[in-house]
């Protein structure tokens, strides 16, 4: 018999594939900036890097992150039963 | 008794409260249904308890002691390599959540070695991995007790080893009595408490400073290099790097982290706990790292960098909340502790149990379950009796050797049908011996300053796919169960 592959892997995967970049995007950024920005001048009294890189950076992701998570993330069943009926709503 | 100490007895009074109550929860459940309940309570956890038991499980004492400590040691260097752990949910849960979720339902798997034995069906596998998980999450669960008891010293004064016994046996009592369920509940009051402790201790630290430019100033005369990024050239971009990949990248193969995986009830839980633990993470590192690297500002000559959180918690803000501070900080330890003991109990109560006596009885394993659990605690508080310095290393030791052991088998094994048992084996021994070289006697093996356990990890992944392709194929049926289209999809095809 022909193997039938479930559609919820392809979906998987893309998500594994969508974190990483995610991820990677962030520590670039993070990196980036952290070794580039400096020590000085200093902004809210903390050195440039710190604020830019440390904080104004990871909240951005983090605000990001809800948007990447709430639209690319598809609701999915768990179950195999529910499977095509009722989206996620378990 | 000081305020801090009332209100930290307050947290401890609930703790225990909610460990009785869940007891009472989880006895009421058939004993059929015991392990379900015990393991993943139900599988039906929501969205910020799902965000809760990732991130606080993975955010331990090395994010809530030896995070402040390290960046109180190396200045701001540090807080911007812990800031690297903030999408922890989300590469864990994106890349193999949505396989775990289906999986588990599939085998009912409860707990992190079912996945294992349903993907590789080899008695080897699980074995090794059982061993292995509980020789490197015991020290790591020692150092959270080390790190629980200091704040304790700090609050009430008492001596190390009572501070000890008070920071442990509250765990304990939720743990063993409500399992799961328990863990669940607690996890709740302690993500408020941890939430709340983290943002007033870094307000309180900036006020007491003098503001940021004030402690900037005074930690740029004390020493420039507490200001750079790489700490004056000590962590090069290369070691950073590495630990991004240790705390970003490899984290799926933290057990202890697959408890989220393996509880969530639906998508919209798992979504939510993606960005809420984001949210989460990132308050917890900021708030007190910052704080950490502010608080050299304040007290330049601590003795042990690990006390800087709860010397500044005691001394920087009003006693009551002095004590909130500080039960935040012990709840984002006994979190982590709870997922572990729980990750070790299952791992060798259930899963290694069942591989040596497979007629088991549910009733035995029930006992089994909770005799194990507190004999692991009870390990791990034996461990925590000798006080190493700077906790932080400890913690990266281990969560190095548990992704060099398990990263592989767990990522490729939930995405990759060729993989095989063989591939399993090859790639967790292996990982374990580059592990074990690179930490001792071939320090080479650390490329260009990065941290051992990258190249442990790359190269047991290639290891994996390598053995895998060289050897037989899995069994149709291990593929049909994991990847294989439902009968209904199958049906509509």
């Amino acid at each position: 018999m022909k193997f039938i592959e479930d559609p919820r892997v392809k979906a998987s995967r893309r998500l594994w594939a969508i974190s990483w970049i995610f991820y990677s995007v962030f520590i670039a950024f993070l990196m980036g900036l952290s070794y580039t920005m400096g020590t000085e001048p200093y902004i809210w009294g903390l050195p440039r890097w710190v604020a830019i890189g440390n904080i104004v950076v990871p909240i951005v992701f983090v605000i990001a992150l809800i948007f990447v998570a709430e639209k690319l993330i598809p609701d999915l069943p768990l179950t195999d039963d529910k499977e095509g009926t009722e989206g996620g709503k378990e | 008794m000081n305020w801090a100490t009332v209100a930290f007895g307050l947290y401890t009074a609930i703790l225990l409260a909610i460990g009785i109550w869940s007891y009472k929860i989880v006895e009421k459940v058939p004993i059929a249904k015991y392990e379900q309940e015990f393991y993943v309570a139900g599988r039906g956890l929501g969205g910020v308890v799902v965000a809760l038991i990732i991130a606080g499980g993975l955010a331990s004492a090395g994010t809530f002691i030896a995070g402040p400590g390290m960046c109180y040691a190396y200045g701001y260097s540090w807080v911007f390599i812990n800031n690297m752990q903030t999408f922890m949910n989300l590469l864990l849960l994106a890349p193999i959540g949505i396989m775990v979720g289906i999986v588990a339902r599939r085998v009912n798997a409860t707990t992190y070695l079912d996945m294992f034995r349903a993907r590789y069906r080899s008695k080897a596998v699980i074995v090794i991995l059982a061993i292995l998980v509980t020789v490197f999450l015991l020290p790591y669960m020692a150092t959270q007790f080390v790190g629980a008891a200091r704040v304790i010293t700090q609050m009430t004064g008492i001596g190390y080893f009572g501070a000890l016994a008070l920071g442990s046996v509250v765990v304990l009592v939720y743990c063993v009595l409500g399992g799961m369920r328990g863990t669940s509940i607690a996890i709740l009051v302690q993500g408020v408490v941890m939430t709340i402790g983290c943002i007033v201790l870094l307000i309180a630290t900036v006020k007491y400073a003098g503001g940021l430019a004030r402690s900037t100033e005074i930690l740029a005369a004390e020493d420039i290099t507490l200001l750079s990024p790489t700490m004056g050239g000590a962590f090069t971009g290369m070691f950073s790097f590495s630990i991004a990949c240790l705390i970003g990248y490899f984290i799926v193969g933290m057990p202890h982290a697959m408890l989220g995986a393996l509880t969530y009830k639906n998508t919209k839980a798992l979504k939510r706990g993606i960005w809420m633990g984001g949210i989460f993470v990132l308050l917890w590192t900021l708030c007190l790292c910052m704080s950490g690297a502010i608080g050299r500002s304040i007290i330049p000559d601590l003795g042990v960098a690990d006390e800087a959180a709860p010397w500044l918690a005691m001394h920087v803000m009003p006693g009551p909340l002095g004590g909130i501070v500080l039960a935040g900080i012990v709840a984002g330890i006994q979190t982590t502790v709870a997922a572990m003991a729980i990750i070790i109990t299952s791992s060798i109560a259930k899963n290694l149990l069942k591989e040596l006596k497979p007629t088991v009885s549910d009733r035995a394993l029930k006992i089994a379950s909770r005799w194990t659990m507190a004999g692991c605690m009870a390990i791990a508080i034996g461990l925590a009796l000798q006080q190493p310095a700077l906790i932080q290393w400890i913690i990266i030791f281990a969560i190095g050797g548990l992704e060099a052991a398990t990263f592989g088998p767990i990522l490729l094994g939930l995405l990759w049908k060729r993989g095989n048992q063989w591939g399993a084996i090859a790639s967790i021994c292996w990982g374990m011996v580059v592990y074990a070289l690179g930490s001792t006697v071939l320090p080479q093996l650390q490329v260009g300053g990065m941290h051992q356990s990258f190249v442990a990890i790359v190269s047991s992944v290639v290891v994996y796919v390598l053995v895998s392709l060289a050897t037989t194929k899995p069994s149709d049926e291990i593929v049909q169960t994991f990847w294989g289209a439902s009968a209904k999809q199958q049906e509509r095809a």
